[in-house]
């Protein structure tokens, strides 16, 4: 293939070499990442692999179900990331996230893919999957970084909050200054992003644009389109989940009341039992399912 | 003796007061349970008892803030289902113990309860210069707050200044019941005087003030009750001469009085009755 270069197998092991002394440096440091490097480059790797064949028989079938069904799985595991990597947030958030994501994907296929791009077939999977795959990448960690943020906002917030509602605050007015930071925190990414596109990051998209022959205008042109609706979108993500989920650290009479995180199953608690890892956890699930009835109760 | 006829006659009825507080690591404490107690417009009512007996647990619940409390609490005989928390609260104003300042600076956090919602249509009531930096001026001067200026970052107030401003923030307001929350803890007697001042005033007024104190009395409570054990019981007023002697120990080893007092105010409270007798 012209201006294409193949990597062997000694490339691959000279990249695992990199992330093992990578490992290894932070082991020494005792920075407590050296496992989760290790292990996020296998799933990493194979995980490209595998993406990479389904997306080739994706696009050489052509039929539509496969292409929905694929992007269905995407937004699925976006969930399930978002969640894992979103520390603070309370139980219950799922349908929630899923639909701020599925949301903002239908925009962005209905307006990037549809309107602006218009591809025949109009499912083509060349296209809407790496679409829907930027938006996702995104999307999630800006997610994940506001609701953190938000949950952790709320919950330092405690007296601001608590003085707010005793001057007649309504919930909404309690809440807000941690959804700005949220939401601001959230878009940080997304902005940079957008900052650095073309001098920092040249996007693969692109150059594999130019690299099959398509003039650098109609390139950037694609990219920026992308880029743009993709920040923009984020922020509408963000928003949907913000204000979907600032109720939650409220109850009956808007009594200022923050949700317990919810528990943070790390690989460890999985090849373990649970049990072991946490004795006392009946004891804290009671309570919470106490404090549940409560809230139910109260309405 | 919670008849309707009952609640209709003073200004701030509550009934029922209940405090179930989880325990860490499961379990639950009642800090106490079926408590009643009114209050009228004028009144300044000290809350006194040993720590952790639940005295801000109680303020807290009649602004319905707490979320480990309920009861059932009426204003002129209205009960406050049938307010809205936002409406509620600006007429029952809890203030925290310690004063969280909102805004770049003093005359902001001052403004701060105008900007919300429940005071919009309140607003058009009051005349129009009410937030301008010359009539905020104005009502700090005539509450004896010369001496903080309104252009300063709230961090950067004295302990006393920020109470006061705390406290001026929430009078502006014109709650009908103001549930103080040991708002002099921590604070000199000059200032401790400032703000008992501003409290009596409003209940001069017509408020109806209700305070949690640590300190010796003061001689501005009308009403002086005990929480103690789960138990809300009325004791009565110190003499003036008792006030005076608390006044003549804090000039001298004031430290220790207050000391003792906010080691277990009940205490405090029962041996001023033994001293009468």
């Amino acid at each position: 293939m012209n201006g294409y270069f193949d990597i062997d197998i000694w490339g691959l092991v000279a990249a695992v070499v990199m992330v093992l002394i990578a490992a290894g440096i932070s082991a020494l440091m005792k920075t407590g990442v050296a496992t989760s490097l290790v292990w996020a480059t296998a799933r990493s790797l194979v995980q490209l692999l595998a993406m990479g064949f389904i997306l080739q028989y994706v696009i050489r079938q052509d039929n539509v179900w496969l292409v929905i069904g694929l992007i269905a799985l995407m937004l699925l595991a976006a969930v399930q990331i978002t969640m894992g990597r979103a520390t603070g947030a309370p139980k219950g958030l799922v349908g929630i996230v899923l639909l701020a994501l599925v949301v903002t994907m239908l925009l962005m296929l209905a307006i990037v893919a549809e309107l602006i791009v218009r591809p025949k077939p109009w499912y083509a999977p060349q296209l809407v999957v790496p679409l829907t795959g930027m938006l996702l990448g995104n999307t999630v960690s800006a997610l994940a970084l506001g609701l953190s943020r938000f949950f952790e906002s709320m919950r330092e917030r405690y007296a601001e909050v608590n003085t707010l509602l005793a001057l007649g605050a309504t919930k909404w007015e309690a809440a807000k200054p941690s959804m700005i930071s949220s939401i601001r925190l959230g878009l940080l990414p997304s902005v940079a992003m957008l900052a650095s596109s073309g001098i920092v990051t040249i996007p693969g998209m692109m150059s594999g644009q130019i690299i099959a022959g398509k003039s650098p205008v109609s390139a950037a042109k694609y990219q920026f389109v992308i880029l743009a609706a993709v920040a923009a979108l984020t922020l509408v993500a963000d928003s949907i989940i913000i204000a979907l989920i600032y109720k939650r650290c409220f109850i009956s009479y808007d009594r200022y009341f923050v949700p317990e995180p919810a528990k943070q199953l790390s690989l460890k608690d999985l090849i373990r039992l649970r049990k072991d890892v946490h004795p006392d956890e009946s004891a804290a699930e009671l309570k919470r399912a106490a404090a549940d009835d409560r809230r139910m109760s109260a309405r | 003796m919670d008849t309707a006829k009952d609640t209709g006659r003073h200004l701030f009825t509550a009934r029922t007061v209940t405090a179930v507080m989880p325990r860490r690591g499961g379990g639950e404490t009642t800090v106490f349970r079926g408590l009643s107690f009114d209050v009228d417009g004028g009144e300044v009512v000290d809350v006194t008892g040993p720590s952790g007996s639940g005295k801000s647990t109680l303020l807290t619940a009649f602004a319905r803030l707490n979320v480990h409390t309920s009861g059932t609490f009426a204003l002129d005989g209205r009960d406050s289902d049938t307010f809205t928390p936002q409406m509620w609260r600006s007429v029952v104003a809890y203030l925290p113990q310690t004063p969280t300042l909102i805004g770049d600076t003093v005359a902001d956090a001052i403004r701060l309860p105008w900007t919300l919602k429940v005071r919009h249509s309140e607003r058009a009531h009051e005349p129009k210069d009410l937030l301008t930096d010359a009539h905020i001026r104005a009502t700090l001067d005539d509450m004896g707050c010369a001496d903080i200026d309104l252009d300063r970052a709230p961090r950067d107030l004295s302990g006393g200044q920020a109470a006061r401003v705390s406290l001026a923030r929430t009078l502006l307001t014109k709650p009908r019941v103001l549930l103080a929350d040991e708002v002099d803890a921590g604070l000199d007697e000059e200032n401790a005087d400032k703000v008992a001042d501003l409290l009596k005033k409003a209940a001069d007024n017509g408020t109806a003030v209700v305070r949690i104190r640590h300190r010796a009395p003061d001689g501005r409570a009308t009403r002086m009750v005990v929480l103690k054990d789960g138990v809300l019981r009325d004791v009565p007023l110190p003499t003036a001469a008792q006030v005076a002697a608390a006044a003549r120990d804090d000039d001298f080893g004031g430290d220790d009085v207050a000391a003792a007092a906010s080691v277990d105010g009940a205490d405090g409270a029962d041996s001023a009755l033994r001293k009468e007798r």
